[in-house]
């Protein structure tokens, strides 16, 4: 059975993306700060920070002992703070990159190790439509996932040798919590900028990172596809 | 609970480590490596990329055989006046010192 290892799957994204791969008869190792929220024979749920570098490394350990090796990892967990920059908190800015950033760098460097033995090992990492549209009010928001976009084009050359692709999806807004402090003029001028005007849906998602994740994506990596007709 | 190896045990782990990695990679200087053989630096055998497996390696062998979660590759690695991976002997002081700490 093929393992893709998934953060943050307690809700919204994750959890689709989660509960999509169980269907498809992978074994799920998802993680999240919390409990776990989903049920099922082949889901394993680790609760840890995904910052949080010694509690990584302690669920990659674990995870190789229990499954061995590993096919894909989904860098999803996320966090966003929607404000203006001289209104936002130097804590604010440290939590953000901690988790969007670290949190990926970690899961990359930890997972990576063990990918060697898969035969189609893949990273997809999770960046946001706020960078390339430069959103006011997103600034560390957008900034932490221009680091993603970074560490996924340099993470693709550095880990080719060991055939690993790794690429990044770019959502629209899906309605998640992650935007429901947002009012809906701003979401609706947001929408406005897309080639095509609505929120994105889980499937959209779970449809990029299945093309990301194909045996036949061998030879696509360093990617950054962006949903909505975003550019 | 991690189990506290001696020294001896931690270089038996690392030289088996060296060895499967030498078969791997087609490595004949490194087929019989002993505490003196040369890793990586001016006069190393291995590559960047053999060096990111054999950390990889030594680190799930700990993990599995000592029960002990470390990361070779960190802060005081980098910052090192002597790369603790230069050789056999090196690697496993620093294995050890993570080990311990």
């Amino acid at each position: 059975m093929k393992q893709i290892v998934i953060t943050g799957t307690r809700k919204g994204i994750g959890q689709s993306l989660a509960k999509h791969y169980l269907a498809q008869g992978w074994g799920v190792i998802g993680c999240s700060r919390g409990d776990s929220s989903i049920e099922h024979d082949q889901y394993k749920h680790y609760s840890v920070d995904v910052g949080d570098e010694s509690g990584v490394i302690e669920m990659a350990r674990d995870v190789k002992q229990q499954v061995g090796a590993v096919d894909a990892l989904l860098n999803n967990a996320g966090i966003a703070s929607m404000n203006h920059c001289l209104l936002t908190p130097g804590s604010t800015v440290s939590n953000i990159l901690q988790t969007n950033v670290v949190g990926t760098f970690l899961f990359c460097r930890e997972f990576a190790k063990l990918m060697r033995k898969s035969d189609q090992p893949r990273i997809v990492n999770f960046t946001t439509v706020a960078h390339p549209l430069n959103l006011e009010g997103e600034a560390i928001y957008a900034a932490s996932k221009a680091a993603v976009e970074s560490l996924t084009r340099i993470m693709a050359r550095e880990l080719a040798e060991l055939r690993i692709t790794v690429n990044a999806v770019g959502p629209t807004p899906v309605l998640t919590d992650l935007i429901k402090g947002v009012s809906s003029e701003k979401m609706d001028a947001l929408l406005a900028r897309q080639a095509i005007p609505r929120y994105g849906k889980a499937e959209d998602v779970i449809n990029a990172v299945d093309f990301f994740i194909r045996p036949e994506s061998d030879f696509i990596t360093g990617q950054v596809l962006y949903l909505g007709g975003v550019t | 609970m991690p189990i506290m190896p001696t020294s001896e045990e931690v270089e038996v782990l690392v030289i088996e480590s060296v060895r499967l990695l030498a078969e791997d990679f087609d490595l004949t200087a490194l087929q019989q490596p002993t505490a003196e053989s040369t890793l990586y630096g001016n006069d190393g055998v291995l590559d960047s990329m053999a060096l990111v497996n054999l950390i990889a390696d030594i680190e799930e062998a700990v993990s599995e055989k000592f029960c002990a979660a470390i990361a070779l590759a960190d802060e005081k690695a980098m910052s090192a006046r002597n790369s603790p991976f230069l050789n056999v002997k090196t690697l496993t002081q620093a294995v050890l010192e993570r080990i311990e700490s």
